[in-house]
């Protein structure tokens, strides 16, 4: 229990998977202009990025292990990511019309987000067992959701300030990165 | 010009991917603590890039249109898987440094950008030389920036530039350096190409444009204009 | 080498792809969800830059409910009659005429004739304006701040601002409501069209201190209210509005106004 703890504190703030693991940064810096969509874009991830990590969790662990065939690991799981993704679009389509209106959107992105095949990796290569690995995935994504949306909400303040006109738009935003990544690195005491 | 050598080129100089378009970020933040490993993240995408325009070129009157983006992501994971082995056979100490960001060249977003925007859709010979152009850009980039991070973090003793918020602060300089040469070659009359990526509207070089619906509207009526060029 | 490791893998990967294929085309179908081609086409008629301004969820919004039956076909501010006419076709009914409206700022004050408490630098933004003690500069608390946070909501570049106050393009303007919304202030509303009568101010301030405000100001005379034929005008909270239910535009109100802040302009 305690390990799975740490697991969790480690993944989402300590080593914050978009400030300390660089994954995931083409949505965080495209997305986070208003904290609806923000928040909207951490939630999809979050479910998606937990999800996923179940699936390619015992992918691995019953079909690759037993057939020898762990190298095959990058192929299957991207495979399996995209369709997964697909699938859910589907589903919620068709089942939960108002979820898919705010977070559908999102989906198709979340695909070729290198946090998601990021986090499934990760799992296999620090050994995670499913359990382990679930939670690795759901506290990773509970980290990029509390990045994106803090990053958001300094975007709505800075919009009305006196920025320099080179460094307006990504430039600006990845200085805000920096400073917030100086500021998580102060949690690295934690564990 | 001859025609290879106007798509090394447009790799290197006019649509550098790094300091033109603006893609690929995640492995240029990542891996540029220093510049042996900038050069070597370069040089391995380099490859997977070069064989993916190859195969996919050789098979795109093969490959049917409604699977197109599943065939594309087949065949670069199993390149890349190719070359993180040889990689770990080979440059150990390379491979343990790059670590997780290897295999996450599959979904670096220059390698199923050119493969639905170039090779899918011209001969093998243009498409190799379209994919070293693109990769020797990219490597050149990384290299830049990493020797930056490493002069002044390991070098001068600024740490911070070796860690994670130094990758933030040094390409935010970049981009602001890039928007004042941007500025400069818009004022001479020869304005650059406009950086790419999601949610900035331009789905044209977006692997996923075919199946995206989370396309913003005048994105979607720019691409589907262009699917009808 | 080793043939078995190579057929398993090959199997492995193979097996994985088909195994996917098979899924997805067996839940594709399941979970089809029936798009009634009425509203594709639809969809495709609609203007399709998703302004909200028919009071649904962007044009895929609008065509839904248009087949649903809970709109109706002329429900598109910025597609006007001829995409009424469109729709109505696509659904097998005639489009009754809407009436075209514009927006219009309810705010005359410009730079010559309204007063200013005093000079202001700062956030050039009229929602962040709103937050100062005193709502801005503007001696008339109730007047237009002039920073354009209407220009930068319009998307059709209707809006402008001159002479320190906004006036809308009555051809550009495509009644979409989003500068309505955006004002903080809520000077601006919708009207129709044709309408031959505004009363171009919102100041609810009794009449001297309208004056000491802004040279032009309504002052709540009720002269207007008093002579409309038709009863269209009412005056309450020291402001006149206008009903345009009953308008004729007869323009007895703009003549009897002491002030000349009713319009005569159509």
């Amino acid at each position: 229990m305690k390990e799975l703890l740490i697991i969790a504190i480690g993944s989402a703030i300590v080593n914050n998977v978009v400030l300390s693991q660089f994954l995931g940064i083409c949505p965080f810096l495209g997305v986070s202009r208003k904290t609806e969509t923000a928040a909207g874009m951490g939630g999809a991830v979050i479910f998606v990025i937990t999800l996923a990590s179940f699936v390619t969790g015992l992918i691995y662990k019953f079909i690759l292990t037993p057939c020898h065939v762990e190298y095959l690991q990058t192929i299957v799981f991207i495979l399996v990511i995209a369709s997964l993704v697909q699938f859910v679009e589907m589903f919620l389509k068709k089942n939960m019309p108002p979820l898919y209106e705010s977070l559908g959107v999102f989906l198709p992105l979340i695909t070729t987000n290198c946090a998601v095949l990021g986090v499934a990796l990760n799992n296999v290569s620090k050994g995670y067992d499913l359990l382990q690995g679930v939670v690795n995935g759901l506290a990773t994504s509970v980290g990029f959701f509390i990045a994106i949306v803090i990053m958001a909400g300094i975007r709505e303040k800075i919009e009305y300030n006196d920025i320099p006109r080179r460094f307006q738009g990504t430039a600006i935003v990845l200085i805000t990165a920096s400073l917030m990544s100086i500021a998580f690195m102060g949690f690295s005491g934690m564990i | 010009m001859n025609k290879y050598v106007e798509r090394l080129y447009n790799g290197i100089i006019k649509e550098n991917p790094t300091f033109v378009l603006m893609l690929g970020m995640c492995p240029t933040l990542a891996v540029t603590s220093s510049a042996v490993n900038g050069i070597g993240m370069g040089l391995s995408t380099t490859v997977v890039l070069v064989m993916s325009n190859l195969l996919i070129s050789m098979f795109r009157k093969v490959i049917p249109n409604g699977v197109r983006m599943p065939a594309y992501i087949v065949v670069v994971a199993s390149l890349v898987t190719i070359v993180q082995f040889i990689m770990q056979a080979y440059t150990p100490a390379l491979s343990a440094s790059l670590g997780v960001y290897i295999p996450l060249i599959v979904v670096n977003c220059i390698i199923l950008g050119r493969a639905e925007s170039y090779a899918s859709k011209n001969p093998i010979a243009p498409s190799i030389f379209d994919g070293l152009g693109m990769g020797l850009g990219f490597t050149i980039g990384l290299t830049c920036i990493g020797l930056i991070r490493q002069i002044l973090g390991a070098s001068l003793g600024i740490t911070v530039f070796i860690m994670a918020p130094g990758a933030f602060l040094v390409l935010a300089f970049l981009v602001a350096g890039m928007n004042v040469v941007r500025d400069k070659m818009e004022k001479k009359g020869k304005p650059l190409a406009a950086p790419s990526g999601c949610m900035t509207g331009d789905c044209a070089s977006c692997s996923q444009s075919a199946m995206c619906t989370g396309k913003l509207p005048d994105a979607a009526k720019k691409s589907a204009e262009q699917e009808a060029k | 080498m080793n043939i078995t490791a190579i057929i398993i893998a090959a199997l492995v990967v193979g097996g994985t792809g088909i195994f996917l294929g098979f899924f997805l085309g067996i839940f594709g179908e399941k979970f089809k969800v029936e798009v009634d081609e009425r509203e594709e086409a639809i969809l495709g008629v609609l203007p399709g830059n998703n302004c909200g301004g028919c009071g649904y969820a962007g044009c895929s919004g609008l065509a839904a409910a248009i087949v649903k039956g809970e709109a109706p076909v002329n429900q598109c501010p910025v597609g006007g009659d001829p995409v009424a006419a469109q729709i109505g076709d696509i659904m097998g009914v005639s489009a009754e005429g809407g009436v075209k409206m514009v927006a219009f700022v309810k705010c005359a004050g410009d730079c010559e004739k309204a007063e200013q408490d005093y000079e202001y630098t700062g956030v050039e933004d009229c929602a962040a304006m709103a937050f100062i003690p005193g709502g801005g500069p503007r001696s008339c608390s109730y007047g237009c701040l002039g920073y354009g946070s209407c220009v930068k909501a319009c998307p059709f570049d209707a809006v402008h601002i001159i002479n320190g106050i906004a006036v809308v393009d009555k051809d550009a303007c495509k009644a979409c409501g989003k500068c309505v919304a955006a004002c903080p202030k809520n000077l601006i509303e919708l009207v129709p069209c044709d309408a031959k009568n505004k009363v171009q101010c919102s100041s609810r301030d009794k009449g001297k201190d309208v004056m000491a405000a802004c040279s032009v100001g309504c002052i709540g005379c009720k002269l207007c209210e008093k002579n409309c034929p038709e009863g269209a005008v009412t005056v309450t909270d020291n402001i006149a509005h206008i009903d345009y239910e009953k308008c004729t535009g007869c323009g007895t109100c703009a003549e009897k106004c002491p002030k000349k802040i009713i319009s005569r302009a159509g």
